[in-house]
């Protein structure tokens, strides 16, 4: 090995980084400005209440009462159905329901935050009796629909619309634009407009495939229950697919490089992983942070998911997700129109 | 080729053209005040080395650069006064370099930059205009460079353009696909079609061009037919003979008929205004002082020397700027 030729390739790999402003933004500039702004969002500060339902009944004003002198917990009192809805969609950590022998803590052990509620149930109920330390007895939730694995998929079925559609055409169309493709094709009489929904067309049907076929592995292999409305599957799918390509295509509408479309996705993406509400029930959320939630598509895309897979939710339940993923999806056709460089 | 092919307006008009990039503080000019006319009907050729400003002058032709100043009218009208759209239905381009879909085959593609076109000419014209429908189910990655450029020039063709842009449409391309390419642009303008080529070979302004501009640092210097530009020259021939030794300047230069003497490495070019006259008189004064001729040929002035003989420096040169 000649040390002189390894020397001169290290100088040439970094140069042509270093010499690329947008290559050394998205590598060193863009993982500073996450830190400080997770810095900022995950400041020192109390632990966040875990959030339990007790199932109304009688004697379970009692654990209600022991329960809310706890710091730690946000309890509330819901009807059996309400806080299984509530336990499904992952807005409680854990219910307990009060029968003659006393309580009982019900939950999917699988889930993030079980494990914590349990703890903090017991020590609340064994604090209010001070000392005399009733065992509560415990419930696994394995009843399909209730389970974290029936949360999860459609969470995943989102991401993947997510992943998809945005990765699919921001590559692509930067490689386009870098080959001199969307050049030629400028000095044709084609419209922006008649490329743009073109190409829209063509990559949004592509997620379709893979979102269904999720979809069916999570049925067909975790008994993952599906109560609601094919149709209306269909559709938050397909809408989904579109309003993500959507963005795609707005994030590669100025992009002249393909470090610069990767980091730019990875932005707009990054969120949407996180308080998306695919791993986590992003409701829990309080304040400013939840006002982001309720901005990302994603977290409509699992909304109206839920609605239709773990509830018997038709077209009426999701309108409300849908016309806004489609607002969604217009507004960003529409900025692409306005942004979209050919060159 | 419509009916408004024969209007009365020239294919191309620029007047005072210019154009500067900025990158880092330094400003380039690209096109330096240019004035130019491609009449209907004609070859037009830009002639130059690399960063001439050649590519810049057809991309504004084109409607994909816009000038700093001056005026640009493309079959009559101006980009940017809403009429873009019109001007694109009537042009056919073929940039420098444009990779296509690497998965598509050759039909595939032309389809796409037919489906733009309210009228033209159907894939299958394109194909056979090319000689390319053996090729028609192949896709991208299984064409040679000639293959592709006849693709990209098929592109160009599908809306049945009054005027067609080729900028350098057979760099890199083997003898062979070079003139293929020729045949296909000689058999356009028997049409009537109008084109406007940019290339830094000789032998393809020659062999295509009704007219050629040379241009040099965004400046057209010289403007004719290919013939009469050689005609421009002071001689028109030359006279390369090779040998260990040679005559003086001085010898050399007393034959009337010889204009210059260049001495390269055992070869002097001597520049004479007719070879017949040159010859004898030289083979002359070769014997009288003895010096062996070790071999001898002549050639006529191409293109190649008028850009020397204008700018002091060679064609082959400007390609390493």
């Amino acid at each position: 090995m000649r040390w002189r030729v390894v020397q001169m390739v290290a100088r040439t790999a970094f140069l042509e980084f270093w010499r690329s402003p947008a290559a050394v933004f998205w590598t060193y500039g863009f993982p500073l400005m996450m830190a400080v702004v997770l810095g900022f969002a995950f400041q020192p500060s109390p632990p966040k209440p875990v959030p339990i339902a007790v199932v109304e009944a009688p004697g379970a004003n009692a654990v209600f009462q022991s329960l809310q002198s706890s710091k730690r917990l946000a309890v509330e009192m819901l009807s059996p159905e309400l806080a299984d809805e509530a336990l499904a969609r992952g807005r409680i950590a854990l219910l307990i329901k009060v029968d003659v022998d006393g309580p009982v803590l019900r939950s999917d052990p699988t889930r993030p935050e079980a494990e914590l509620a349990h703890l903090l149930v017991h020590r609340a109920l064994r604090d209010a009796r001070q000392g005399e330390v009733a065992m509560a007895r415990i419930e696994v939730e394995d009843r399909p629909g209730s389970r974290y694995i029936d949360f999860l998929i459609p969470g995943l079925i989102g991401l993947n619309l997510l992943g998809a559609g945005m990765w699919g055409v921001g590559f692509n169309l930067v490689q386009m634009r870098v080959q001199n493709l969307l050049r030629r094709i400028f000095v044709t009489p084609m419209r922006r407009s008649e490329f743009l929904a073109g190409y829209l067309l063509g990559r949004s049907v592509l997620v379709i495939p893979e979102a269904v076929a999720i979809l069916l592995f999570g049925v067909l292999m975790w008994g993952v229950p599906f109560r609601g409305s094919y149709m209306a599957a269909m559709l938050v799918i397909v809408i989904g697919g579109w309003t993500f390509t959507g963005i795609g295509v707005l994030c590669a509408s100025r992009a002249r490089t393909i470090e610069t479309i990767g980091g730019l996705m990875n932005a707009v993406q990054l969120p949407m992983w996180i308080l998306g509400g695919s791993f986590f029930a992003n409701e829990a959320l309080e304040g400013p942070v939840r006002w982001v939630a309720e901005c990302l598509p994603l977290t409509h895309v699992n909304r109206a998911l839920r609605d239709v897979m773990l509830e018997p939710g038709t077209l009426a339940d999701i309108w409300m997700p849908l016309s806004f993923l489609a607002a969604g999806g217009v507004l960003c056709f529409a900025a692409a129109m306005r942004l979209f460089r050919w060159q | 080729m419509s009916s408004s092919a024969i209007d009365g307006v020239p294919a191309i008009e620029l007047r005072a053209l210019r154009k500067t990039y900025k990158l880092r503080r330094t400003e380039t000019v690209a096109v330096d005040g240019l004035d130019l006319v491609v009449n209907r009907g004609e070859v037009f050729g830009l002639l130059g080395p690399n960063g001439a400003g050649k590519t810049t002058t057809v991309e504004i032709c084109e409607g994909l650069t816009i000038p700093d100043s001056g005026t640009v009218s493309i079959l009559g009208r101006q980009w940017g006064q809403g009429e873009d759209h019109a001007i694109r239905a009537r042009i056919g381009v073929c940039l420098q370099e444009t990779k296509f879909h690497e998965n598509a085959n050759v039909r595939e593609v032309l389809s796409l930059f037919r489906s733009c076109f309210d009228q033209g000419r159907s894939v299958d014209e394109a194909l056979a205009l090319v000689s390319l429908e053996e090729k028609q189910d192949a896709r991208q990655k299984s064409l040679s460079g000639g293959q592709r450029q006849r693709l990209a020039v098929a592109t160009a063709l599908l809306g049945d353009p009054e005027l067609l842009f080729l900028d350098e449409p057979t760099t890199g391309l083997d003898p062979q696909s070079r003139r293929q390419l020729w045949s296909v642009v000689r058999d356009y303008q028997a049409a009537g079609g109008t084109v406007l080529l940019t290339t830094h070979y000789m032998e393809e302004a020659q062999q295509l061009c009704d007219r050629v501009a040379i241009v040099d640092r965004g400046k057209i210097i010289a403007l004719d037919s290919p013939a009469d530009l050689i005609k421009s020259l002071a001689a028109e021939h030359f006279i390369l003979i090779d040998g260990e030794q040679s005559p003086s300047d001085e010898d050399l230069l007393a034959v009337p008929e010889v204009v210059a003497v260049e001495r390269q490495t055992e070869r002097i070019v001597l520049t004479v205004e007719s070879v017949r006259g040159a010859l004898p008189l030289l083979l002359q004064i070769f014997s009288a002082r003895g010096i062996e001729i070790d071999g001898l040929s002549t050639r006529h002035a191409t293109l190649e020397d008028v850009f020397v003989d204008l700018t002091g420096q060679s064609l082959r040169d400007g390609e390493d700027q």
